[in-house]
């Protein structure tokens, strides 16, 4: 560790640990701290601070430093008694300590910064990054082999949130994806591999992206679906293999996009007990009946209920909503303000989708709910200080000590579109189509940009926000559309 | 030329190469020969669904050289039961690449399948413990172990002091609190009752008391009380006393848990609180 980084790591012990009086804080940061009575939370930390600058970061900045730290980032933990430490709480502690300096902008790692002092999004940088992932990949990605169109999805669509032209790449990945296609219907991870829900699901996003869909067999698809169909409603991960929530949500989204012929009713008692069995003690939702309770997996139950019907119909039917909430409210971290996968678990910058593209169906079930359920700006400041990936190579990251890869790209983009944009559902709109039978709730989504105000909120400029994405099925809102337009007739 | 293109054992099976797809494809991996050859000889001998010993070695290379393909296991496993392979020498195999590759799952599906064909469940308790010496809270092995208990009904065959052992290590393992509840409740549907009867409960929450007396400041035996009281039928109002022991909204330098506090939150009314925006919120002292 450089000296200069010890001295940073002083003056952060120094403000975080002071034993200042704290009084109750609003969500204007920029309150007058002149006032008389307790010092307010900022005032101490308000005194000017020479920084050390790391040699490898020159920045040509002021000498003093005004650091206006969001309330959320006081370490909450230390606020409380000090308990006993355990692997947890060491874990959780190491995560934080890596992340304060970027949160509280002590150190803005020479990245261009916003009108609000936060770093911008780096778009080009991260597009460049997408760009490269999906190109020719070397030996060291032999381990992908079996999940080659989770890249073509995570790259495609993440540069169609970052609103690049994505046409160029329609004719490559349909001839990439011929071979990935089986005979007896669905994709698998390679040529020769079996069918697999998760490459299927990954597959034909990718090419609802790239309105690509021509190439799939329907019919084929159709019949293997019919194999890894279960009774008890849910679906097997490919013949012979596991069945979690994963495969419904893959299956029912493959059903609803190609518009292929439902074979159960949507109310089918076998679905239900599959959906209902998923859901634990509290609400949570686990991979499988009793299962730990675990963000991913609560987003695959959302969406596909989603899918089923309208949100506010079929959610409460089978979810008790009120402790979904609250339990995924309940894993956005402190100090980070990013979201964990379960509790007492470090955060992670894909949660920020997994979880912060939750809300918004949450929201459409809860009546009468408005903002509040979460905090956006915080996960905003966490994804634009801590996600991205310095240099020209970009990219976006778990968290700072992770690499940046495409999964954590594609869903990073997602969770700030979440924070950043407004969805809601059109309950005006059927959700049966009379003739070909399809699942129409998924389509009745409309979305809009936050507004100047609400950016403001969230200390993000104009172009660092993210396109609008359809809460469901992860794509832009207009190749979701196109597909839906284009098997409108149904049948096989 | 690869291995197995001289290899006399192969003589009679041409080899499918890769179907590149088309001459630009996206996301081409760039194989080591080997990779490719062994892939190519696996392709031609799924085309006519042979299981034989060779097979088996040429799908346990390739499960060395990428342990996340999930054909190859599925195929594997089709192909042990059709020799009637030694299951056990499977198991000892796994076992390795188990502890070398933590965040696979495919290979948990794997041995869910092998141990369930063998109808005995030997040792697995204790694998299962040496994977959690590495990583305390591998969902993928949790819920192996659930299905392990479920299946050999390993109920009272020391999964609570098991357990209880992984919560002495670490108090916030909120996979164990998972697991408890699930060994506590998961024989209702056969008539054991869980925390729906009354002594059970009371210890239950003793023990979740006692938990949170070490770490007041910890998700999981808030989460776990919670539960007992939902599963049980009684009014959360019942446990105002024990969370103003951890939280007053009245004297704030006394509030040792936000949890406590969102719990208060709930019983006095206030519904739907995210615990992050009441801590932001909140009034304290030091």
């Amino acid at each position: 560790m450089t000296s200069s980084q010890e001295n940073e790591d002083d003056t952060l012990d120094e403000l975080l640990k002071d034993k200042a009086r704290i009084v109750e804080l609003s969500d204007d940061e920029d309150e007058d701290d002149s006032m008389a009575g307790p010092p307010f939370p900022g005032n101490h930390l308000k005194q000017p601070r020479r920084k050390r600058k790391s040699k490898l970061q020159p920045q040509p900045q002021p000498q003093r430093k005004v650091l206006e730290i969001p309330p959320w980032i006081f370490d909450t933990n230390e606020l409380f008694h000090n308990d006993v430490k355990t692997p947890s709480r060491h874990a959780l502690d190491k995560t934080a300590a890596e992340c304060l300096r970027f949160l509280t902008l002590l150190d803005t790692q020479g990245l261009p910064l916003n009108s609000h002092g936060l770093p911008h999004l780096r778009r080009k940088p991260h597009a460049d990054f997408l760009r490269f992932f999906i190109g020719p990949l070397q030996t060291g990605f032999t381990a992908m082999d079996a999940s080659r169109p989770w890249l073509f999805y995570w790259c495609i669509a993440g540069l169609s949130f970052l609103d690049q032209d994505v046409s160029e790449y329609k004719e490559r990945l349909i001839e990439t994806v011929r071979p990935l296609q089986n005979p007896a219907g669905g994709f698998g991870g390679g040529h020769g591999q079996y069918s697999h829900c998760a490459c299927t699901y990954a597959t034909v996003l990718a090419l609802t992206a790239v309105g690509g869909l021509e190439v799939v067999d329907r019919k084929t698809m159709w019949q293997w679906l019919g194999t890894v169909k279960q009774d008890d409603g849910g679906f097997r991960m490919a013949v012979g293999a596991e069945e979690d929530i994963r495969g419904a949500y893959c299956a029912m989204t493959i059903i609803t996009l190609l518009n292929l012929p439902l074979e159960l009713p949507p109310d089918a008692s076998a679905r239900k007990a599959g959906l209902t069995s998923f859901t634990d003690k509290l609400g949570g939702i686990g991979g499988g009946p009793s299962n730990e309770v675990h963000g991913a997996y609560a987003f695959c139950a959302l969406a596909c209920l989603s899918i089923l019907d309208a949100p506010h119909i079929s959610i409460p039917k089978y979810l008790d909503i009120d402790a979904l909430a609250r339990w995924l409210a309940s894993t956005q971290t402190t100090p980070e303000g990013g979201f964990a996968g379960r509790p007492n678990k470090l955060v992670d910058a894909c949660y920020s989708h997994w979880v912060g593209a939750c809300f918004a169906l949450i929201e459409a079930a809860l009546p009468g709910t408005k903002d509040g359920l979460w905090n956006k700006a915080a996960l905003v400041r966490y994804l634009l200080t801590c996600g991205q990936q310095t240099g020209p190579q970009g990219g976006m990251r778990d968290k700072p000590s992770a690499r940046p890869d495409g999964y954590h790209t594609c869903y990073s983009l997602s969770g700030l579109s979440a924070a950043q944009n407004h969805y809601w559902y059109d309950s005006e709109s059927s959700t049966t189509d009379a003739g070909s039978g399809r699942l129409l709730a998924a389509f009745n989504w409309q979305a809009k940009r936050g507004t100047a105000e609400e950016l403001e909120v969230l200390k993000v400029d104009e172009e660092d926000v993210v396109a609008l994405i359809h809460p469901v099925f992860v794509l832009r809102l207009e190749a979701v559309e196109a597909a839906r337009q284009t098997f409108e007739a149904g049948g096989l | 030329m690869g291995k197995h293109d001289d290899d006399p054992a192969w003589s009679d099976i041409t080899p499918l190469p890769t179907s590149e797809g088309g001459p630009n494809p996206l996301a081409a991996i760039a194989y080591t020969e080997e990779y490719e050859d062994t892939m190519s000889y696996l392709r031609a001998v799924m085309a006519s669904n042979g299981f034989s010993p060779r097979v088996l070695d040429l799908t346990e290379d390739l499960i060395d050289m990428n342990p996340a393909h999930y054909t190859v296991w599925l195929y594997r496993a089709q192909c042990l039961f059709a020799l009637n392979s030694d299951l056990h020498v499977e198991l000892e195999r796994l076992n390795e690449t188990a502890l070398a590759h933590q965040k696979n799952y495919q290979i948990w599906h794997h041995r869910n399948l092998i141990v369930d064909k063998l109808d005995k469940c030997e040792g697995e308790q204790g694998f299962v413990q040496r994977m959690f010496v590495k990583d305390a809270k591998n969902y993928h092995v949790w819920c192996y172990r659930q299905w392990l208990v479920k299946r050999f009904g390993l109920w009272e065959k020391g999964e609570l002091d098991f357990t209880e052992e992984m919560l002495r290590e670490d108090i916030r393992n909120n996979s164990a609190w998972n697991h408890w509840w699930f060994v506590v409740n998961g024989r209702e549907a056969e008539g054991v009752a869980g925390v729906t009867d009354p002594d059970s409960r009371a210890r239950e929450i003793n023990f979740t008391k006692d938990a949170i007396a070490k770490a007041p400041q910890n998700q999981s035996p808030w989460n776990y009380l919670r539960g007992i009281a939902r599963k049980s039928g009684i009014s959360l109002a019942h446990l105002k006393s024990f969370a103003e022991q951890h939280a007053s909204l009245d004297r704030p330098g006394a509030v040792k848990s936000s949890f406590a506090l969102d719990l208060l939150a709930d019983i006095l009314g206030k519904r739907r609180v995210a615990t992050s925006k009441l801590v932001g919120r909140m009034i304290c002292w030091r």
